[in-house]
């Protein structure tokens, strides 16, 4: 569904990114993980249209994204939960999600889809006429969710969903996405630092090193392999200490 | 090092003739007073330079700096002051100004510095303007010998001064701190440079500069009909125009600007009459956008390009 | 006694006229972030618009104010599209604050002079039948082009309002205003509403012009005087505020009035300046900013 062809990705002179190719197939949820740095956000801000990128093509159901802004590819059926959640602070929690539904076809059924959200999380309900800038973290990462999906998204992509957030809220939303994506059919690519998390949510993962593809195949292979857990879960550190002896 | 000593000797050539020529012939009026209106100009656009192109702060009234100057001059020089110690007076009344008008502005962000300037500009037209009513004028004895002579060469000194001044403020400490204030005042901050204790210096030597503008144009015009013509923004925006065109936050930016000021303006006015104004009003914005770094960093832009297409056709 | 009711009318009068002529200016520096310098000069310009319509056509201001809104909402476009859109590559909002000073320093510049030269530098205003007539408020007079001035600018001020707070592209205008990524990134097509705020400054612009011209006088170079007013007004409001623009408006006009019983009326500008520089000094956010 979403097809990322050798992409390579510069600030101004300073390359971040080098020939980037990932494929994530309709209806599953793949992950990108790596450390802080890796790269990982930038690919998130190149699919979603804030960065451009070099070289190379995005390309969502076979129409290339490559010109359009971040707007256009939500019109596409791309949306984004920007890292750090970046909701609108002086509005409300309704006034967030009906930001949300700015496009013209998500505009015309936001009423059923604002339902469907409150049911997802019935707290946003509850707090709809307070300010966004005055939830807790855990309430203003559904927000966040929320008004992405008031955009009835074909493809979600989630920036850093667990920073900040305690294990059990963590826990409550991966519970919530994993449904969404089972029940809707939503296409989640999911950007992540917690490595353990990201790969038992998803079906499929690939891992990123200072700018670069590393690694990639079946979430549960990823997880067990020894790349992945020398690297990222803790367990290298043994290892080492091991060959030292 | 070679083309740094080309790049002088260039310079010291064209400076010779510009000193040796009048005394060798008669350039007439009409060029000796382009060249002494060129002096002023750059003079002024330096001025602005380091306030503007140099720390990046929009002063949009340096007209008043220039304006209380020629008022000063004028009256000390009539009242039988020497005509050097009336400049450099002048000049002091500049900077004193800029110290009463520097001090609450700077505090305040950028924007309201530019508007906070160009409003006490105009109240200061406005004030001078009601005071002095009618032509102020020198005695007829001041004008019985006029001679664009002396005018010219006390014209280039100046523009020798100045062009000292801004060298070497810029190649100094208050040249560091007043680009680190351009170009991140935040970081500047948060790595000790005093930011609001620059920015007043600049302002001040800025105020020295557009004073000696304004001394020298007391010299050269005699008598004013109009004081109000004196405060005009006009002044604020030739100085921005010539520093925007020739490139802000360099030594010969301004220079540059001036020149293609001048010569535009009497290519112009003889055409289009009042309408060149609004030709500079394009060419300002246009410069603006598209050549963000001026005439100077036009060629940085063009080297590059020269060199390309040079390798491709090898 | 009437006295004092005839300062406070006077004062409410002109202190709306203030919030009309800050509402556009406030409205691209707090959505867009950019300073327009040449603000006065489009007031200015929906006047003499209005002006050239009632001398020539011997249309009523008040009923122009249609067609100068569409006029100067074409020219507020333009504006964007030209001069500010190609700011916004530059990512740092210094950087972008600085050019669009720098611009529009050069807008005003070349449309004062153009005016300047089009319909000379001579003071223009519009008289009718009814410009000298007053009406009879609680025993004081009031202008009845003051009034027309006052409902103008109240409506203008509740109209934007409404504007922002309660429509979608109120909404979009908040958001572009608060995140302008985010926004982007819900769909919203932060140019096109760039593009059309910059239009409603320019309206908003021209109705204060109508208003001028038939209140008072114009001329070319007039404009920079209102800029200034509209600065002093945006500061007593609070950056980006757009809400309290009318009150921090009527304010101004109030404290000038009322120092007229006091002090000569030549001291209406050098007072403004200085309530300028101490709330600048003392209240950086604007009067109502312990207010959130």
């Amino acid at each position: 569904m979403l097809e990322i062809s050798h992409i390579d990705v510069f600030y101004g002179d300073l390359q971040a990114l080098w020939d980037i190719s990932m494929t994530i197939d309709e209806g599953k949820i793949v992950t990108l993980v790596g450390s802080n740095g890796a790269g990982k956000s930038t690919l998130m801000h190149s699919v979603s249209g804030l960065i451009k990128h070099k070289t190379g093509s995005i390309c969502f159901g076979g129409i290339r994204l490559d010109g359009m802004s971040a707007h256009q590819r939500v019109e596409q059926g791309v949306s984004t939960v920007p890292e750090g959640r970046r909701l609108f602070p002086q509005m409300t929690v309704l006034e967030n999600l009906e930001v949300g539904a700015s496009i013209r076809a998500a505009r015309k059924v936001r009423f059923d889809t604002l339902n469907w959200i409150y049911e997802l999380f019935p707290i946003l309900r509850e707090r709809k006429k307070q300010r966004a800038g005055t939830l807790s973290g855990g309430e203003q990462q559904m927000l966040a969710i929320g008004r992405v999906l008031m955009s009835q998204p074909r493809l979600l992509l989630i920036d850093e969903m667990s920073l900040g957030l305690s294990p059990l809220l963590v826990q409550e939303i991966s519970r919530v996405l994993k449904d969404i994506n089972k029940l809707r059919k939503l296409t989640i690519l999911l950007v992540e630092q917690d490595v353990q998390l990201a790969l038992s949510l998803a079906d499929r993962g690939y891992i990123i090193e200072n700018g670069r593809i590393v690694g990639e195949g079946d979430a549960k292979d990823l997880l067990c392999s020894e790349q992945v857990k020398d690297a990222y879960l803790g367990m290298g550190l043994a290892g080492k200490v091991d060959e030292l002896e | 090092m070679a083309t740094h000593w080309k790049k002088l000797s260039v310079l010291g050539m064209i400076l010779i003739l510009i000193v040796v020529l009048p005394m060798v012939t008669d350039l007439g009026s009409n060029i000796m007073n382009v060249m002494v209106t060129l002096f002023m100009y750059i003079i002024l656009s330096q001025s602005w330079n380091l306030i503007g192109g140099y720390t990046g702060q929009i002063n949009l009234g340096i007209v008043a700096f220039f304006g209380v100057s020629t008022m000063v001059t004028h009256f000390l020089w009539k009242a039988g002051v020497s005509i050097y110690l009336a400049i450099t007076a002048g000049s002091l009344s500049a900077v004193i100004l800029a110290a009463v008008i520097g001090l609450p502005t700077l505090r305040l962000r950028g924007m309201y510095f530019a508007v906070g300037t160009l409003a006490l500009a105009q109240a200061a037209q406005t004030i001078v303007g009601n005071i002095f009513t009618r032509t102020i004028s020198m005695p007829g004895s001041f004008s019985t010998n006029y001679s664009l002579t002396p005018r010219y060469y006390l014209g280039l000194t100046l523009v020798v001064i100045a062009m000292l001044v801004v060298y070497a403020v810029t190649r100094s400490k208050i040249g560091l701190a007043m680009v680190a204030i351009r170009d991140d005042e935040q970081a500047a901050q948060v790595t000790g440079v005093k930011v609001f204790k620059y920015k007043v210096i600049a302002l001040l030597i800025s105020a020295v500069l557009s004073g000696l503008a304004g001394g020298l144009y007391a010299y050269v015009r005699l008598s004013f009909y109009q004081v109000f013509a004196l405060f005009s923004p006009s002044w604020t925006f030739d100085a921005l125009l010539a520093v925007v065109i020739g490139g802000g936050g360099t030594l010969f930016g301004p220079v540059i600007g001036s020149i293609f000021l001048v010569v535009l303006s009497e290519i112009f006015v003889n055409t289009l009459g009042q309408a060149h104004l609004i030709v500079f009003g394009f060419i300002f914005i246009l410069v603006v956008l598209l050549l963000p770094e001026g005439l100077m960093g036009g060629v940085d832009v063009v080297r590059p390009w020269v060199y390309r297409t040079r390798r491709s056709s090898q | 006694m009437n006295a004092v009711i005839q300062t406070v009318l006077i004062g409410i009068a002109i202190g709306a006229l203030y919030a009309l002529v800050a509402l556009g200016f406030g409205l691209i520096m707090g959505v867009m972030k950019f300073v327009n310098i040449a603000h006065g000069s489009f007031i200015i310009i929906g006047g003499y618009v209005a002006y050239w319509l009632f001398t020539l056509l011997g249309i009523d201001p008040y009923l122009s104010i249609p067609a100068v809104m569409l006029v100067m909402f074409a020219m507020g476009l333009i504006l964007y599209r030209l001069l500010f859109s190609p700011l916004l590559k530059y990512p740092r909002a210094e950087m972008r604050l600085d050019k669009s000073l720098l611009i529009t320093f050069g807008v005003m510049w070349i449309l004062d002079n153009t005016v300047t030269l089009l319909w000379t530098p001579d003071t223009r205003s519009i008289v009718t039948s009814y410009t000298g007539s007053t009406i009879d408020i609680l025993g004081a007079k009031l202008g009845f082009t003051g009034l027309a001035g006052l409902i103008l600018a109240f409506l203008v001020a509740v109209i934007l309002h409404i504007l922002i707070t309660r429509t979608y592209f109120g909404k979009h205008v908040r958001a572009a205003t608060q995140d302008s990524g985010a926004a982007s990134l819900s769909g919203v097509n932060v140019q096109r509403t760039y593009l059309i705020s910059c239009g409603i400054a320019a309206a908003v612009a021209g109705v204060a012009g109508v208003v001028i011209v038939s209140s008072y006088s114009i001329t070319p170079s007039g404009g920079l005087n209102w800029l200034l007013t509209a600065m002093v007004v945006i500061v007593l409001a609070g950056e980006g505020n757009i809400t309290y623009i009318l009150p921090a408006g009527l304010i101004l006009g109030l404290v000038q009035s009322i120092s007229t019983l006091f002090v000569s009326s030549a001291y209406q500008e050098p007072i403004a300046l200085i309530i300028f520089i101490l709330v600048l000094m003392f209240k950086p956010k604007g009067l109502f900013a312990s207010r959130g």
